[in-house]
């Protein structure tokens, strides 16, 4: 069985073979049993026309019997018996046998003498009869002058036994042939007698006795079943039955032969109808085995064929018939198939699809770039890459949470594709997006995109409640122009886009050769000053603040200055961005806390030293312990130690950066706001936190004098400080009209060239040593 | 009957001319059993003697039998049968010794039959075939029926060889009788005989 590769035809084999093994058992023993019930109908048959001769025979004899005894009674007959009256006795028997129709009849003395009608039985014969019937055997088959018999015989009393009257009945074959008639069956009977040792038949119509058969007849008397036996040159099935015998040693056998062709012809057409019923039957179960067969195996190999198919990465799906557990089966495989292309999409989506926006993330667009760029070498056409950045998007994240951040992004990446429809879209990740314009002759469609997108992601959202108006920058590269590879394309365009936002964001620039220039420097510089504090390139000045009412210098301003080894002196304006963009400020901003603190130690008590500190080391360095570590190091009082800050630091952050402002004022870090009255000065920050000093910004200084309003703005502050209780400092004071203005305006202190110009340390110690501490002169 | 009969062998016995013996005769049937009223009688080779002649005997018909159903008497007996039924009877006899018959008397009517040749006399009804009785006629003066152990003793018996005949209504042989000599100085004799059974009307012991 296992050499069958196919199911079906395992199926088929195995199932055809056990049915038919099972019809076969079962014809078999049907076609058995058929012979069986019709050997046993026939023997039965046999046996009631057995059961039909004996009661033929049984009244018969009672005929006889019945008429023997009649005569045996008769009082004359038995006075001529006792009396040995022959004649009378030979007529009175005579006279009953004709009346019985039977051809011998005799009587036998109790003493041995015989009377006959029928001379042709040798006495002899007659006498050997005394025997049995001394013996009261009165009833019985025997061979009497070479045929057999039925003897019947009744005691003449008178009133002892004084003989018998005998009548004996032939059995001619037309008594046997009135058996036959009788039988419901066409039967063969004969009667077989023994005398002497040899065998005779009496009558019938089979008259084919041998011995061989006799003698098989003999045999089976005694187990009384059928037996089978050639009757007439024919098969038969033979019923031998055994007759009483009038005397010992005597044997009479009735023979009943029903041949067997005729016997068993209606179970030979009922077995015949069984074999072809059966034959049929295993053509039909063949049949029907390979077509359910072929119904099971079918959709199986259909899924199997599917399987294979779907292995190979197709996205089969197999035909459903049915509701059987094979039409689930398929049911389920397609369901299979369906989720595994759904899960496929997904990887694909997840692959190359940025899950926020849903647009194609950064691997996608390096395909999508090199494949422009393929085609871009073929047909030599041009692409524009757009790269773009939400302005101000940290702020936005910080202050309304990431959530909303999401939504911006989500809703400009929604306003992208719609604006670059066409065009390849991507998000590489934060707010940075792309979009890949091909372009034809005409360039001025790049310029229409730009402004395009600009408009549309400048429409006014609102998220949580909040508006907004958001804005981005973009920065363009032409390919191949501007880059020969992705890596190269991108970069200019980034840089492009650094020019779009110093250009004052919401705009869009193109990349040129000189901003690759200017991003070198910049590399350089970042390098640089990298350095920088390693190698002890910083240095901190000192600019004095002139104390306008106690006409005295009240602080110095600490200012870094770097002394690059090939550059010389580079302004903080160059360096300082790029330190703030790097992070560097940090390690740097730290140092400068720690050296004024450290210089301003060894100041008179009353000076004191202010320092710049940048928004990223309040949001990012450990201000907090920098300064107290600088503090405690140094032993610098700390309300000799003032911090400028900005307004820039409430941009991010603001909860942290007033509890850390708190937090420093508490220890007595003195604060003071920077530039104020530049950028977006709210007044709702002098309410929000109690500055020590405002520093008027120089830019008011300088049009004090020129600028109509500008005295009245300067006049505004420090009223309004002075309302406040904070000190004012006015910067950038260069000429003494500025300085007489200020007074009158009630500021606090100033500082300038006017006064002097930032210093050296040693330059200061030199001038506390030469206690030219007031320099009232000037004033 | 019996009381009678032993009267008349007591008489033989006053009559002995010859020195006398017992001789004891035994009748088993074919299992050995001892067989009961089978007649047995001796004839002497010399000193034969007949019985005393005479004497009267009844055989009754009562209830559709005769009674009693065997009986002995001597040759030249006179035997009456009373009729004491109220149905008729049709007695006969168509024994050798004796062909009678008694045609058709009805209730206490009474005909007597002289018996003057010794032998057995089966009686019979012509009307009821069931009514069976035997008279043994007998011509020897040692005639005398076994007893229930089977055996007859004649103390009388003259010392003389002889046959002795053994006769019984049921025995199978020719007329009923089997017989066989006696030598001298033998005093006793065994026979072994086969019974039929008896008609079904009859009982066995009678």
């Amino acid at each position: 069985m296992r050499s069958f590769r196919s199911l079906s035809t395992r199926l088929t084999v195995q199932f055809a073979l056990l049915f038919a093994a099972a019809m076969l058992a079962v014809s078999a023993a049907l076609s058995t049993f058929i012979a069986g019930a019709a050997s046993r109908e026939v023997e039965g048959q046999l046996q009631s026309s057995g059961a039909v001769y004996d009661r033929l025979w049984e009244e018969r004899a009672n005929e006889l019997q019945n008429a023997a005894q009649l005569l045996a009674r008769d009082f004359g007959f038995r006075a001529a018996v006792a009396t040995g009256d022959q004649a009378t006795m030979q007529s009175a028997l005579g006279n009953a046998a004709a009346r019985l129709k039977v051809r011998s009849a005799f009587i036998v003395t109790a003493d041995g003498k015989i009377t006959a009608v029928d001379p042709s039985i040798p006495a002899a014969e007659t006498r050997q009869l005394w025997d049995p019937l001394d013996e009261g055997r009165l009833i019985g088959v025997s061979v009497l002058s070479g045929r057999p018999r039925q003897l019947v015989a009744a005691p003449i009393m008178a009133p002892t036994l004084i003989g018998w009257v005998v009548f004996a009945a032939d059995l001619d074959p037309r008594e046997m042939r009135g058996l036959e008639r009788l039988s419901a069956i066409p039967l063969h009977a004969a009667v077989l007698a023994q005398a002497k040792g040899r065998w005779l038949e009496a009558a019938g119509s089979m008259s084919a006795l041998s011995g061989e058969t006799a003698s098989l007849a003999e045999s089976h008397v005694r187990t009384g079943a059928a037996f089978e036996m050639r009757v007439a040159g024919e098969k038969s099935i033979v019923l031998a039955k055994p007759l009483p015998t009038f005397a010992d040693g005597q044997r009479a056998i009735l023979l009943l032969a029903y041949p067997k062709s005729q016997a068993l012809a209606d179970a030979r057409k009922l077995q015949l109808a069984l074999a072809a019923m059966t034959f049929l039957g295993l053509l039909l179960m063949g049949f029907a085995t390979w077509r359910a067969a072929g119904r099971i195996t079918q959709p199986l190999a259909r899924l199997d064929e599917a399987a294979g198919r779907l292995a190979t990465g197709e996205h089969v799906q197999v035909r459903v018939r049915g509701s059987d557990e094979l039409a689930r089966l398929a049911t389920s495989f397609n369901e299979m198939v369906g989720k595994i292309v759904e899960r496929e999409q997904r990887i694909t989506q997840l692959a190359f699809n940025d899950v926020l926006t849903g647009l194609p993330n950064r691997t996608m667009f390096h395909q999508q770039l090199e494949q422009l760029f393929r085609a871009s070498e073929g047909n030599g056409s041009l692409f524009a890459l757009h790269c773009l950045d939400l302005d101000q998007f940290k702020a936005i994240n910080d202050t309304l949470g990431h959530p909303a951040g999401d939504a911006l992004l989500v809703e400009a990446a929604q306003r992208l594709r719609h604006a670059a429809r066409g065009s390849f879209v991507g998000r590489l990740g934060g707010d940075e997006f792309v979009v890949l314009q091909s372009v034809g002759p005409d360039r001025g469609a790049i310029d229409r995109l730009a402004r395009d997108i600009l408009s549309a992601i400048a429409q006014p959202l609102t998220i949580d409640g909040n508006e907004l108006v958001p804005s981005t920058s973009i920065g363009i590269a032409i390919a191949p122009d501007d880059g020969n590879d992705g890596g190269t394309l991108l970069r200019n365009a980034d840089l492009a886009l650094y020019r779009a936002k110093e250009a004052g964001r919401g705009t869009y620039a193109f990349f040129e050769e000189s901003l690759n220039q200017r991003a070198q420097e910049r590399r350089q510089l970042e390098s640089d000053l990298r350095l920088a504090l390693e190698r002890g390139e910083f240095e901190l000045h000192y600019q004095p603040l002139f104390d306008l009412e106690q006409n005295r210098i009240c602080s110095f301003e600490a200012l870094l200055r770097w002394n690059h080894p090939k550059r010389g002196l580079i302004s903080p304006a160059d360096f300082v961005p790029v330190a703030e963009d790097t992070g560097l400020i940090v390690p740097i901003g730290a140092w400068v806390i720690r050296e004024a603190c450290a210089e301003a130690a060894d100041w008179p008590g009353q000076i004191r030293v202010a320092v710049n500190v940048s928004p990223v080391q309040f949001h990012r360095g450990a201000l907090h312990e920098t300064i107290l570590r600088a503090l405690a190091t140094t032993g610098l009082a700390p309300n000799r130690l003032e911090i400028e800050i900005t307004e820039s630091i409430f941009l991010e952050g603001g909860e942290t950066t007033l509890r850390l402002l708190h937090a420093l004022r508490a220890i007595g870090v003195r604060v003071a706001l920077d530039d104020f009255g530049t950028g977006y000065s709210s007044l709702s920050y002098l309410q929000s936190f109690p500055f020590d000093k405002l520093k008027i910004d120089r830019s008011f200084i300088h049009n004090l004098l020129t600028r109509d309003g500008a005295s009245a703005i300067v006049h505004a502050i420090t009223e309004l400080a002075n309302a406040l209780g904070i000190e004012t400092t006015a910067e950038g004071v260069e000429e003494t009209a500025q300085l007489m203005e200020l007074r009158a305006h009630g500021c606090s202190s100033v500082q300038g060239f006017l006064f002097a110009e930032p210093m050296t340390a040693a330059d200061v110690s030199q001038l506390f040593r030469d206690d030219r501490i007031a320099l009232s002169d000037v004033a | 009957m019996v009381r009678r009969f032993l009267v008349f062998a007591a008489g033989l016995l006053l009559t002995a001319p010859l020195a006398a013996a017992v001789l004891t005769v035994r009748v088993v049937d074919a299992a050995g059993r001892p067989v009961r009223d089978a007649v047995v009688t001796f004839y002497p080779s010399a000193g034969a003697r007949t019985p005393r002649p005479g004497g009267h005997y009844v055989i009754s018909q009562q209830n559709l039998q005769f009674h009693p159903f065997l009986t002995i008497v001597p040759v030249g007996a006179d035997i009456s049968f009373p009729n004491f039924d109220n149905t008729k009877h049709h007695v006969y006899s168509f024994s050798p010794a004796k062909r009678f018959e008694l045609k058709l008397f009805a209730k206490d009517q009474s005909r007597t039959v002289h018996f003057e040749k010794a032998g057995v006399v089966a009686l019979g009804c012509n009307i009821h075939d069931q009514m069976s009785a035997f008279i043994v006629v007998a011509d020897s003066a040692w005639t005398a029926r076994t007893n229930a152990q089977g055996t007859v003793e004649f103390g009388d018996a003259p010392n003389a060889p002889g046959r002795i005949t053994v006769w019984h209504p049921y025995l199978r042989a020719p007329n009923g009788t089997m017989q066989q000599g006696l030598a001298l100085n033998q005093h006793s004799a065994s026979f072994s005989v086969r019974l039929r059974p008896p008609p079904p009307s009859m009982p066995m012991d009678y």
